[in-house]
């Protein structure tokens, strides 16, 4: 279902900031934010959180674990190989390949979940409020739903805070 | 009062960030150069040699080379560790000045991180066809299978090698890749024609530049960066330890991992050098890679060249100071002296003593001996390893096995091969990807500008 949006364009990051800055004072709900390069202080005032690290490190924890029984399995139980009487369980020499495993399974967990929380696939269907934003402008989006006020209180307070450009559009 | 410029701007000409992108996909837009025409045309010529060489070698089988029963491994051996070796730069220095947060990277790390995956992708070709049979190369799986229940041994260095340039290859190309996205977005963005704006929007997987996405973003890098440092150590650790847990006269030494790991990051930072003058050069991106850009590296390719200095003349006093006869053979009568007595010297010079000249402000100025000392490095780095594999294989413990070894047309063309695949890669990333991080240049275009919270 289509609805209404109120866009802000921003020609720099620090007009962006002061425009952030102008619309939560006077309590506007931003929807979301487009910028060109990645902006924290967007990401601070969207409380945008990730858990990324969090996600990688259980991942590298499990496959800590996993890659080590699975080498005990094999050398200890599966296959035990006499090498001139030394013990099978030969914990020092797994160290190195469980470090490199370990990061094989943390890139591609990482890599799968990137691609399913950003929703960055090959094929996705997406949808840009204004192009200019993967170029120079810095984009605010409003839904006109739930923005908190109507076109023309964000727009003056958009605009005296920096905004280049704001305008309403329907998708 | 003390305020010393340590680099000069990052990007010149004062440009805004519209300028930025078109300044940045002006090759993608523009007509294909004729240069770049030659240039290609000469790259698939040596690729088709090399895939003629290793057309030959698996039909008529590894006899087609001259490694022998002494020096087992030959050309191939040392080609591999000189690609894995170039390409570790682009790594180190996405992920360690990522790390480190240093701003300079950004008009470079692109070019650096594709030279690591064309350069990986070529080092993958020599194990695999010095396997002999390659096509039961998966047996280097560990898979369950009907040999009995019997495994792939984790323990040898061999197949750590295995897992970890595989992983270097998937941690490098994604690395890669989904820094472009944002790129291709800008591009796809920008495109004028429907073809255009299909293929890099295709591979832009839909990014719009969100918080959301810009956030996980930013985490998939930080994640990806943390683990590539440890594996960009641990890969090429994993090498030297191919050669240093066996006890071969001259390899079996506790120097191997880290001196390996320098020398890798050595040759890789003089790849860098060597492509980022072209880029500069023949893209007119002088503005973006700028002299201080070219200093910079100049500058740690002069303290990396004083570490391999160090590490040759630590193995020589090694072997004096050890006493062991064997060694001390293999360091002054095989290779100070001896039959590859031009391959240690041509190393010495090429890597510890011409890269000096870099101490001079006035040769860090000048693109051209620049340009001229990265090639130097680059051929001496090979030079490396020709000593350290063909030296101390041809003359081990027993007098009667020694033999002398000089490749044949087939090694040779294998090696012309990976040479004109990379650069065949090269140029394709030069004519249809953005070269430089675009995303990234703009955040480094301004001073960063914080609103004080109240």
């Amino acid at each position: 279902m289509s609805a209404t949006h109120i866009i802000g364009v921003f020609d720099s990051k620090h007009d962006l900031l002061m425009g952030i800055e102008g619309a939560k004072s006077k309590n506007f709900t931003i929807e979301e934010i487009y910028t060109p390069y990645p902006v924290m202080e967007a990401m601070d005032a969207l409380r945008r959180k990730s858990r990324f690290t969090t996600a990688a490190f259980i991942y590298g924890a499990v496959a800590v674990v996993g890659v080590l029984s699975f080498l005990y399995w094999t050398s200890v139980i599966d296959w035990p190989i006499n090498y001139g009487g030394k013990p099978t369980n030969t914990f020092p020499s797994f160290i190195i390949i469980t470090l490199v495993l370990t990061i094989l399974t943390v890139t591609i967990l990482s890599l799968f979940t990137f691609s399913l929380k950003a929703r960055i696939y090959p094929g996705k269907k997406y949808f840009l409020p204004d192009e200019r934003s993967t170029d120079d402008k810095f984009i605010v989006l409003f839904d006109k739903r739930t923005a908190g006020a109507g076109f023309e209180a964000i727009s003056s307070a958009l605009k005296a805070s920096g905004a280049s450009e704001v305008y309403e559009k329907e998708f | 009062m003390y305020k010393a410029e340590v680099r000069g701007p990052l990007i010149l000409g004062n440009k805004d960030y519209r300028q930025i992108t078109s300044d940045i996909i002006a090759p993608i837009d523009n007509k294909t150069p004729g240069w770049w025409k030659v240039a290609m045309a000469v790259a698939v010529t040596m690729a088709s040699i090399g895939f003629f060489a290793l057309y030959y070698t698996v039909r008529y089988g590894i006899g087609t080379w001259a490694v022998n029963n002494s020096v087992a491994w030959g050309w191939e051996i040392i080609n591999f560790v000189w690609w894995i070796g170039i390409g570790h730069a682009g790594t180190a220095f996405s992920i360690f000045l990522l790390i480190l947060r240093q701003k300079w990277r950004t008009s470079i790390n692109r070019a650096a991180e594709a030279m690591t995956v064309f350069a990986v992708g070529c080092a993958a070709v020599f194990p695999a066809i010095h396997m002999g049979r390659v096509w039961l190369a998966f047996f280097i799986f560990p898979y369950p299978n009907t040999r009995g229940p019997l495994w792939v041994n984790f323990n040898s260095p061999l197949f750590w090698d295995f897992i970890a340039i595989s992983a270097y290859l998937l941690i490098s190309a994604s690395f890669w890749y989904f820094g472009m996205v944002p790129d291709f977005a800008s591009i796809r963005d920008r495109a004028k024609t429907k073809i255009k704006k299909a293929v890099y929007g295709a591979l832009a997987f839909g990014w719009t530049g969100s918080t959301k996405e810009w956030m996980r973003y930013e985490g998939l890098s930080y994640v990806l960066g943390g683990i590539a440092a440890v594996l960009v150590v641990s890969v090429h650790s994993i090498v030297a330890t191919d050669f240093a847990t066996s006890v071969i006269p001259g390899w079996h030494t506790t120097i191997f991992p880290p001196y390996f790991v320098v020398g890798a990051i050595f040759s890789g930072f003089a790849m860098v050098m060597t492509l980022m003058i072209i880029i500069r050069k023949y893209y007119h991106l002088e503005e973006y890679v700028t002299d201080s850009h070219l200093n910079a590296i100049a500058k740690i390719l002069v303290f990396i060249s004083l570490i391999m200095g160090t590490a040759y003349t630590t193995e020589v006093f090694m072997a004096w100071y050890s006493g062991n006869p064997y060694e001390m053979f293999t360091f002054f009568h095989n290779r100070i002296t001896g039959d590859y007595t031009f391959m240690f010297w041509a190393m010495v010079i090429c890597n510890a003593i011409i890269p000096q000249l870099m101490w001079s402000k006035k040769i860090r100025s000048n693109i051209t001996v620049l340009f001229i000392i990265s090639i130097i490095i680059n051929i001496g780095m090979w030079y490396e390893r020709f000593n350290i594999v063909v030296t101390s294989l041809a003359k081990d413990y027993l007098p009667s096995s020694w033999a002398t070894y000089s490749p044949t047309w087939v090694e040779i063309g294998i090696f012309i091969g990976t040479l004109g695949i990379f650069a065949s890669g090269v140029l394709t990333f030069f004519r249809f990807l953005p070269m430089i991080a675009i995303s990234e240049v703009k955040s480094v275009l301004k001073p960063t500008e914080i609103i004080e919270k109240h």
